[in-house]
């Protein structure tokens, strides 16, 4: 059952039985950010349209797949990604990564203090997804919370030292903040994860970053 | 020269989700930084491996993404000063690229809005003003 407070979900849903009205609307909706995240790469707008193009089919193709409680504009772009990706491949643009061969320390990976090999915590992609999930809804409430505390300095700073990966330092610069501000709310925030993680009993060997 | 960018760049490069120009600076070194492709494949590895970074989850799921909503009111300069101050930061200094995306959407649709406002306006000013033409002179 579709929600009827997702008019996504609904959406979708009507995509689902075909109606075309439902798909026309999907694309009319949707085709004008996609384009300009794929021409902001290609600056070609025909061969963006093609990506464009093969990102709705792909979404066609991925429909059985799609969970709708996942939202759609984040669903649609990931799709767009991989497609351009695709795309920079076949134009010899962006050089293929070679896959690890586990032979060595160039490509294989083990946790840190862990006793067991690489294979033996491959798990499935589904409890991938859950760990994924779970981190990420204790994320979201955190970030909430600093949004409604107008708190934004925290999210920039987490922002610049997670997403981007800068230094203490390099972060305390562009933020206008001492580096022993940085480190402590990078502290407060690294025991926060690790609660979320303890929490939903997820193995700790999975998030090295948190116990470094 | 591979050290020029961070782990978590090189996560974002993976999944297509670095700014523009740093995707073609990823692009341009990997040719002939053995270091960077090194590093790219052990990314990889570790990916395979299950292990998450706080960085690759923080994008996925587009934690601290403005909503269209709010992309909307930030074009329109109505947002709270704060709030805009951080629209402006994850939109420049974090270059998210599905934002940027979506604020040059949002920024054509009301230019073209404009173009038919514009037209409007000018079909009621003709069609308000065109009686008032005389036609005897």
């Amino acid at each position: 059952m579709p929600d009827s407070s997702n008019p996504d979900a609904l959406l979708v849903e009507d995509i689902r039985q075909g109606k075309p009205e439902a798909w026309n609307n999907l694309i009319a909706h949707y085709e004008g950010r996609l384009l300009a995240f794929v021409q902001s790469r290609l600056r070609r707008r025909a061969a963006s349209e093609d990506v464009v193009q093969e990102t709705f089919i792909g979404f066609l193709t991925s429909l059985p797949n799609y969970d709708t409680r996942r939202p759609l504009e984040s669903w649609l772009f990931s799709i767009a990604a991989h497609k351009l990706t695709d795309y920079l491949r076949r134009e010899g643009r962006r050089p293929a990564i070679p896959f690890s061969t586990g032979d060595d320390s160039s490509g294989a990976w083990e946790p840190a203090g862990s006793a067991r090999g690489a294979s033996s915590i491959a798990r499935s992609g589904e409890r991938h997804g859950l760990e994924d999930q779970a981190v990420a809804d204790g994320l979201r409430q955190q970030i909430d919370r600093w949004r409604s505390q107008d708190d934004w300095q925290k999210i920039q700073c987490m922002e610049l030292l997670f997403v981007v990966g800068l230094g203490n330092k390099q972060v305390a610069g562009q933020l206008e903040l001492s580096e022993q501000q940085v480190a402590n709310f990078k502290f407060d925030f690294l025991e926060r994860l690790r609660t979320i993680v303890r929490g939903a009993r997820l193995n700790e060997d999975i998030f090295p970053e948190l116990y470094e | 020269m591979s050290s020029q960018f961070t782990t978590a760049q090189l996560e974002a490069f993976l999944d297509e989700s670095l700014p523009d120009e740093q995707m073609t600076a990823v692009e341009a070194a990997l040719r002939d930084d053995p270091d960077l492709a090194e590093r790219l494949s052990s990314l990889v590895g570790r990916r395979d491996a299950g292990v998450h970074t706080v960085g690759a989850i923080w994008r996925r799921h587009r934690l601290s993404c403005p909503t269209r909503e709010q992309l909307g009111s930030f074009l329109l300069e109505v947002l709270p000063e704060k709030h805009a101050q951080y629209v402006r930061f994850h939109l420049e200094a974090i270059g998210c690229r599905y934002c940027n995306a979506s604020l040059e959407d949002l920024r054509q649709q009301h230019a073209a809005t404009d173009l038919d406002d514009s037209r409007t306006r000018r079909q009621k000013y003709f069609q308000t003003s065109a009686g008032y033409l005389s036609s005897d002179k």
